[in-house]
């Protein structure tokens, strides 16, 4: 049978399938990222403003930053999992929440 | 528009989440003997050492700022302190230092090249155009 992609080799462990996959379709690791990020700023967003009328757009800007930031350096442990580049970009969308975050804050808020 | 206190206040805010965040993952590399570190990419390395730099800066004029607050004098009828200089800290210190942070997640994100750079101009443009109707509409009124 021949199949669309080279299966991984599944005896050497889970993670070596991992590596293997990322080999073979790089982007996954960007994809898982960006999976977190939405989902958990969508999902807080959404599920804020069907509690109170409102979201905090801002407050769950960073809240799905951090979310991210946490896999994104889980992964950098092992090589293969993530590039570099996509590390710094984690790290400066961290900074930009940061920045929307605290400049959107009401005097007396903070 | 925000008051002094809250973009100053802000404007700290950001320095010192980019400081923790960036030295928080550098922790964690070095601790965890990560493969991939942040302290590997050059601009964001040196970043971090200069905005730590420019923040002990800092704390050291925002002291001497606060004891030129305790010491100001008012002359006797006069309504107004004699020189300015305890209003003198704040934004002016940290245009630099706070540009340093916008612009790193903009050139890590969008690169440092131009390719990008057509988005802003015209958005900027556009904002130009829209002051200016602006102004016409309210000497003019609608045309």
């Amino acid at each position: 049978m021949s199949y669309l992609y080279d299966l991984p080799n599944a005896t050497s462990g889970i993670d070596a399938i991992m590596v293997q996959t990322l080999n073979i379709f790089p982007a996954l690791t960007p994809l898982i990222l960006v999976f977190v990020f939405l989902v958990v700023f969508l999902g807080g967003i959404t599920r804020q403003r069907m509690r109170s009328g409102t979201a905090d757009y801002s407050a769950w800007a960073i809240v799905a930053s951090l979310a991210t930031l946490l896999p994104a350096l889980i992964f950098s442990v092992q090589v293969g999992y993530i590039r570099l580049d996509w590390l710094v970009i984690v790290i400066s969308l961290n900074i930009l929440s940061a920045i929307w975050f605290f400049f959107d804050r009401k005097a007396s808020e903070v | 528009m925000s008051s002094q206190i809250t973009t100053t206040v802000s404007i700290v805010m950001v320095i010192l989440f980019s400081i923790a965040i960036i030295g928080f993952s550098i922790g964690f590399a070095t601790d965890n003997d990560a493969v991939m570190s942040i302290a590997d990419d050059a601009e964001l390395s040196s970043f971090n050492t200069d905005t730590r730099t420019d923040m002990t800066t800092f704390q050291t004029d925002a002291n001497d700022t606060y004891q030129s607050i305790i010491e100001t004098t008012v002359e006797p009828g006069s309504d107004v302190v004699q020189s300015s200089a305890p209003f003198a800290l704040t934004v002016g210190n940290f245009v630099g230092v706070f540009k340093n942070v916008v612009m790193l997640p903009y050139k890590k994100i969008f690169g440092s090249g131009d390719g990008f750079g057509i988005f802003f101009t015209t958005f900027l443009a556009f904002l130009v155009f829209i002051i200016g109707l602006l102004i016409y509409k309210t000497w003019k009124g609608n045309p």
